[in-house]
């Protein structure tokens, strides 16, 4: 590598992060050129985060243009990061604010060091079992290793880039991202009809409330052995049901097209009595008042439904969507390895199973963890994505 | 104050006992084994051994532990060897053997041996262990790990169905199968479809060493670490589009199942009559033998078809060996060694033979089984010796020696999916994933490299 190569960086990173620091600042009359040399520290530190344990190899003259902005990518989310703490700490001590500021009310302890010794405990177990493997797993990400294999090399970040360009890894991205919408959108579409109905004032409810939220005590694991029983192709009684009712069977598990659709039933089945349980408990909270006086001005039962029982529903809704895809990402795991194995054709193989593909049934642990880095970024996209879009709409009461 | 004392006086007997612990353990050496199976019968086997072996030497400990798969049992080898807690003797199965000598945690049989001919009065015998078994574990003409479980994959048929569907002989080609199965599915009741197999690396190896062809170059990886694999030669390509043709006239059931997974769907197809003949490993021929009579049908194994067009050479074992750890004391080793060899004698390995179908490893098992007249009770069980016995010995039929075999194993199960389930051509297929292969095996040889 150019040895000038990493100071070139790093003096592009500085001049980026001044300019940075003097935008996000730009409100304080205060010394332009402390700002901008803090910023410049901060946007060089920033760029150094990610480019030092990478040795700048991203910006060597032999690798491809993907990886060089890749490169570009990750400096500019550490001249972010380190110029955005910046822009805060110096904010602070410019208005000679104290940094952990706690609003004083009669009784609390002043400071904020007892805080954190009360927290130590937490925080260590946090660093621990979560941060550091966390960003072990970073460093995992650049490497070839194999499990069983004690040598390991640096390969930059291929693990990352080749997936780009990995039809395989785009076909799983697509599949994971239809079938968690399939997931979320019929497992909360049912569970609200089928709370409308379990809510009705019938005799026994209680039990057939409590026969509805049964399946949700299932592991996904179990769930997916006992529809493996029932779709099974040659000796399933779903198959069977269908063949002597209507003269036609499904080949559940070995085609490409049914297979995605009996991992969606089952995933659906599972999670449908946690939605339930939700949605009787919000109608409950549904004011009756509200109903009957529009009942008395004349709204018929739909526009009573969809114009005061769905907005006086939605907090709930909104949480159920965010588990839902959380549980479509991450907890159908269990469903797909015992139902279909991610096959047939990789059909039904998500972005979850893929990193137990290739980290657990291969032993690459270099491109397992950079695939779940990955799945990582994603589930904290579409966390950011739903806050901003559903948040706005909810109506979360008086 | 007394709750203090009670404390303090149990923590002093705490600590007396942790010292004296040692002292008497020291007298015993400790041998743990840790093996792939959780079954009672291979499991509970095992350790019913591993008591009698303690009672007979009792100068050692053996202490058996189950893992649920071979997968697992190699990850938590390599955890235990990052931590420094390997045990004495650990099951690897057979594609993981390149594995196993790259990692550098054990040590080959014949060199703990270092010449001798009996271990605390175990006769060594090695020559006693029949050819393709031998063949399998001897790499660079050195005894490298020691079999145990050994199998061949062969056929299971239903012989009442085809019988009655005008079927005379088993067939034992492909040619023949094409054509019993075109019987079978023309008789009145005919199954579902006419025969399954378990979509697992396994058997795809299988077929391709029995037509005498090479999985990887460097003769199969024996003459010099394998680095591109050859199995998009003819052989592979063959049998991928009979396998082809089979599913396009409705003869194959392909479950959709991969590797592991495969197994089950197999035995519900076969044990439901919705097929006729299973291709499967002996392992579990008591286990299908006992379908038929549960389910009122005769089963009967034979040869694993083969492709008439280039003959028959042989087949590749199948299973697991027992590997010695690296770096044991002198007196572990020999321990660990007595029991391997204890474990492996005769008696043993033809009682592990009627318990479970995998092969009587030893020639004198054989012959021991055969004079009690157990072949002629239970023909089936005779099958998968038969046919590793008339197998001749080549560099296709001594099997592959690969690294990252089990990843490259899903590589080559994934291409037989693509060819089932697609009108993708075999040859074309075969050449992507050999291509995906050849990425992984540069790889691992890249941080294999001396």
């Amino acid at each position: 590598m150019n040895p000038s190569t990493p100071l070139l960086v790093l003096a592009v990173a500085a001049a980026v992060g001044a300019v940075l620091l003097n935008l996000l600042l730009r409100k304080q009359s205060r010394g332009m050129l402390l700002v901008s040399a803090v910023g410049a520290v901060s946007g060089a530190v920033g760029a150094a985060a990610f480019m030092v344990p990478l040795n700048f190899c991203t910006f060597e003259a032999e690798r491809d243009p993907v990886d060089f902005w890749f490169g570009i990518g990750l400096s500019a989310i550490g001249i972010l990061a380190v110029t955005g703490l910046a822009s805060w700490v110096l904010n602070s001590i410019l208005q000679r604010r104290r940094l952990f500021e706690v609003q004083s009310s009669p009784g609390a302890f002043r400071g904020s060091g007892l805080a954190f010794l009360f927290l130590a405990p937490t925080l260590i177990i946090l660093v621990l079992f979560l941060y550091y493997p966390f960003i072990d797993t970073f460093r995992l990400a650049t490497l070839l290793a194999r499990l069983g294999i004690p040598r390991t090399a640096f390969v930059c970040v291929d693990n990352f880039t080749r997936l780009v360009s990995n039809n395989d890894y785009l076909q799983v991205l697509g599949n994971t991202i239809w079938q968690s919408i399939a997931i979320v959108g019929f497992s909360i579409g049912l569970a609200l009809l089928i709370a409308l109905a379990a809510y009705q004032p019938v005799k026994g409810a209680r039990i057939y409330r409590a026969l509805l939220i049964w399946p949700y005590a299932i592991s996904p694991v179990v769930a997916g052995i006992i529809f493996l029983i029932l779709f099974n192709p040659t000796g399933g009684i779903i198959n069977y049901a269908l063949q002597s009712a209507f003269n036609f069977s499904i080949p559940w598990l070995n085609n490409p097209s049914a297979a995605p659709w009996a991992v969606i039933i089952v995933s659906v089945w599972k999670s449908l009595g946690f939605n339930i349980l939700f949605y009787i408990a919000g109608l409950q909270n549904v004011p009756k008042d509200l109903l009957e006086a529009a009942a008395i001005d004349g709204a018929n039962i739909f526009q009573r439904f969809f114009r005061i029982t769905v907005p006086m529903l939605s907090p709930i809704t909104f949480f159920l969507i965010i588990t839902n895809t959380t549980y479509a990402f991450f907890d159908t795991f269990g469903t797909i390895d015992t139902l279909t194995g991610g096959g047939p054709l990789r059909s039904t193989a998500s972005m979850m199973y893929s990193v137990y593909e290739v980290g657990i049934q291969n032993n690459d642990l270099g491109k397992a963890a950079a695939q779940s880095i990955v799945l990582f970024i994603f589930v904290i996209g579409l966390t950011i994505v739903q806050f901003r879009t559903a948040g706005q709409r909810v109506n979360y009461g008086a | 104050m007394r709750l203090k004392n009670v404390l303090l006086a149990g923590a002093i007997s705490a600590l007396a006992a942790l010292s004296i612990a040692p002292a008497i353990a020291q007298e015993v050496i400790e041998i743990p084994t840790w093996i792939a199976f959780t079954d009672a019968g291979r499991l509970g086997w095992t350790q019913e051994r591993a008591a009698e072996f303690n009672a007979a030497f009792p100068q050692y400990n053996v202490t058996v532990t189950g893992y649920s798969n071979y997968e697992e049992l190699f990850a938590s080898t390599a955890l235990a060897a990052e931590q420094g807690n390997l045990p004495a003797v650990v099951q690897y199965f057979e594609v993981a053997t390149q594995d196993a000598r790259d990692s550098g945690y054990f040590t080959s049989i014949a060199e703990a041996l270092n010449g001798r001919t009996e271990v605390n009065g175990i006769p060594v015998n090695l020559d006693d262990i029949i050819a393709p078994v031998s063949a399998y574990y001897t790499v660079d003409g050195n005894f490298t790990s020691m079999p145990w479980n050994t199998s061949s994959s062969i056929m299971f048929t239903n012989l009442t169905m085809a019988a009655a569907a005008g079927v005379e002989a088993i067939p034992t080609t492909w040619a023949e199968m094409d054509a019993a199965c075109t019987l079978i599915m023309a008789a009145d009741n005919a199954p579902e479809y006419c025969f399954t197999w378990p979509n697992h690396g396994w058997f795809f190896e299988q077929w391709v060493a029995q037509q005498n062809g090479l999985y990887a170059n460097n003769d199969n990886g024996r003459a010099d670490r394998a680095t591109e694999v050859a199995f998009n030669n003819e052989a592979g390509v063959a049998l991928l589009t009979w396998l082809d043709e089979q599913a396009a006239k409705g003869h194959l059931y392909y479950s959709g199942a991969q590797g592991g997974d495969s197994w089950a769907t197999v035995d519900q197809a076969f044990s439901t009559q919705q097929v006729a003949m299973a291709v499967y490993s002996s392992s579990d021929t008591a286990l299908y033998t006992q379908t038929g009579v549960d389910n009122g049908f005769e089963v009967v194994a034979s040869f694993l078809p083969y492709n008439e067009a280039t003959g028959w050479t042989g087949n590749i074992i199948g299973g697991a060996s027992l590997w010695l750890t690296a770096g044991l004391s002198e007196e572990a080793q020999d321990g660990a060694l007595t029991w391997l060899l204890w474990l492996t004698n005769t008696e043993n390995a033809a009682s592990w033979h009627q318990v479970t179908g995998y092969i009587a490893i030893r020639n004198s098992s054989v012959d021991l089984l055969a004079e009690e007249g157990w072949f002629d009770e239970n023909p089936n069980f005779r099958v998968a010796s038969d046919q590793l016995a008339q197998s001749e010995v080549t560099p296709a039929t001594a099997g592959a020696l690969l690294g990252g075999f089990p990843a490259i194993r899903n590589i080559v199960t994934q291409a037989i999916d693509t060819v089932l389930l697609t009108d993708e051509d075999p040859a074309a297929v075969l050449d992507a994933a050999a291509a995906e292969a050849n990425a992984l095996l540069e790889e691992y040889n890249l941080l294999n490299a001396e």
